[in-house]
């Protein structure tokens, strides 16, 4: 894989039909907690109304084409120093470190445009190995593993919980 | 050193005519120092602070040792996706401190609340690290400790590193029997 040809982006209108093509996928939604989408009409519409509108969700982009998603978002007022990161790639590209690449360009980018925020966290499932191994990979910390910790596809999960701080240097 | 049986320790609503007994914890910085609000220097102040936040909570009760308040102790539901969880916190007057009075009242709180919400699986306590006196209340009361999480919350403006303990509604201490 050639790394240069991974992006980031906010996401476009015209993405629909590509963002199709990996949200519509149920083994890639599994681990997320929204649900696949269906439809063209249902994608545009996800990108007008969520993702474009997010404090921060960009497309991880393949030559420009959108094939994923970083999502980071900075809790409410006390708590804003903390930051939840999400993620997700088509099937076709995954082990090939293309998350990795993607998450290691976004944390800089979001450390300076929140500037109160200290900490990264992110929250995967015990089944998710591939997850887990990403932000292992990006030089996150593995604090914890909290039991029955939030719903997700209608059943109460255990989760692992990483943090990654904004002292932190990201793994080479 | 006194010490109190089970049956002394209860849970009611709190009330503002607690006034004079919560101005105690809440006047008193031993007690301040790992809470989120800061020292309250007068009884209004503490009123309105009570009236603002306390009273209108789903769950917050004053914890009494023969009918003496003596601290207080909640439990705030998530909401959505995560209700299954909820966050407990607590305070005891330091006069109080030492007697076990805040784990038997954990012990209450979370039995009530498995029973009250049904929903509820999961009650979690955060605790800054440096607080080893509210760590060793959690483990008694049959809490795990699950891990670390660093810079986790502010505490006085300062990132603070915190322990994360939870109890499940499945865990042997758990006592669905137990008079709350």
């Amino acid at each position: 894989m050639d790394y240069t040809r991974i992006s980031l982006r906010p996401f476009r209108p015209s993405d629909a039909e590509d963002f199709l093509a990996w949200a519509g996928d149920d083994k890639v939604t599994r681990y997320l907690r929204w649900n696949t989408i269906t439809s063209g009409e249902e994608a545009l519409i996800y990108i007008q109304q969520v993702a474009i509108p997010h404090p921060w969700r960009q497309s991880i982009c393949l030559d420009d084409c959108s094939i994923g998603y970083i999502s980071i978002k900075p809790e409410s007022s006390n708590d804003r120093h903390r930051a939840h990161v999400g993620y997700a790639i088509g099937s076709d590209y995954w082990g090939q470190g293309i998350v990795t690449a993607a998450m290691k360009i976004a944390i800089p980018i979001v450390f300076e445009k929140f500037p109160s925020l200290l900490r990264l966290e992110g929250l995967v499932e015990e089944e998710n190995v591939g997850s887990q191994k990403v932000l292992e990979k990006v030089g996150f910390t593995k604090e914890g593993f909290l039991r029955k910790y939030g719903f997700n596809k209608g059943e109460i999960r255990d989760m692992f919980i990483y943090s990654f701080l904004k002292t932190d240097k990201i793994a080479s | 050193m006194e010490r109190y049986s089970d049956s002394d320790i209860t849970l009611r609503p709190l009330d503002i005519s607690d006034a004079d007994d919560f101005m105690k914890w809440y006047s008193d910085e031993k007690v301040s120092k790992f809470c989120s609000w800061d020292t309250f220097t007068s009884k209004e102040a503490a009123i309105e602070y009570v009236v603002d936040n306390v009273i209108p909570h789903p769950w917050h009760k004053a914890i009494c040792v023969s009918g003496r308040t003596v601290g207080s102790i909640s439990v705030s539901p998530f909401h959505g996706m995560d209700k299954c969880r909820a966050e407990l916190g607590y305070v005891v007057a330091s006069d109080y401190w030492g007697k076990g009075i805040a784990t038997r009242a954990v012990k209450m709180a979370a039995n009530a609340v498995f029973v009250e919400w049904g929903e509820l699986e999961r009650v979690e306590a955060v605790v800054a690290v440096e607080n080893t006196a509210s760590q060793r209340v959690l483990e008694k009361a049959g809490f795990m400790r699950e891990g670390v999480l660093r810079k986790y919350f502010l505490l006085k403006g300062r990132p603070t590193d915190a322990v994360i303990f939870s109890l499940l509604s499945t865990d042997p201490h758990v006592n669905y029997f137990m008079d709350a």
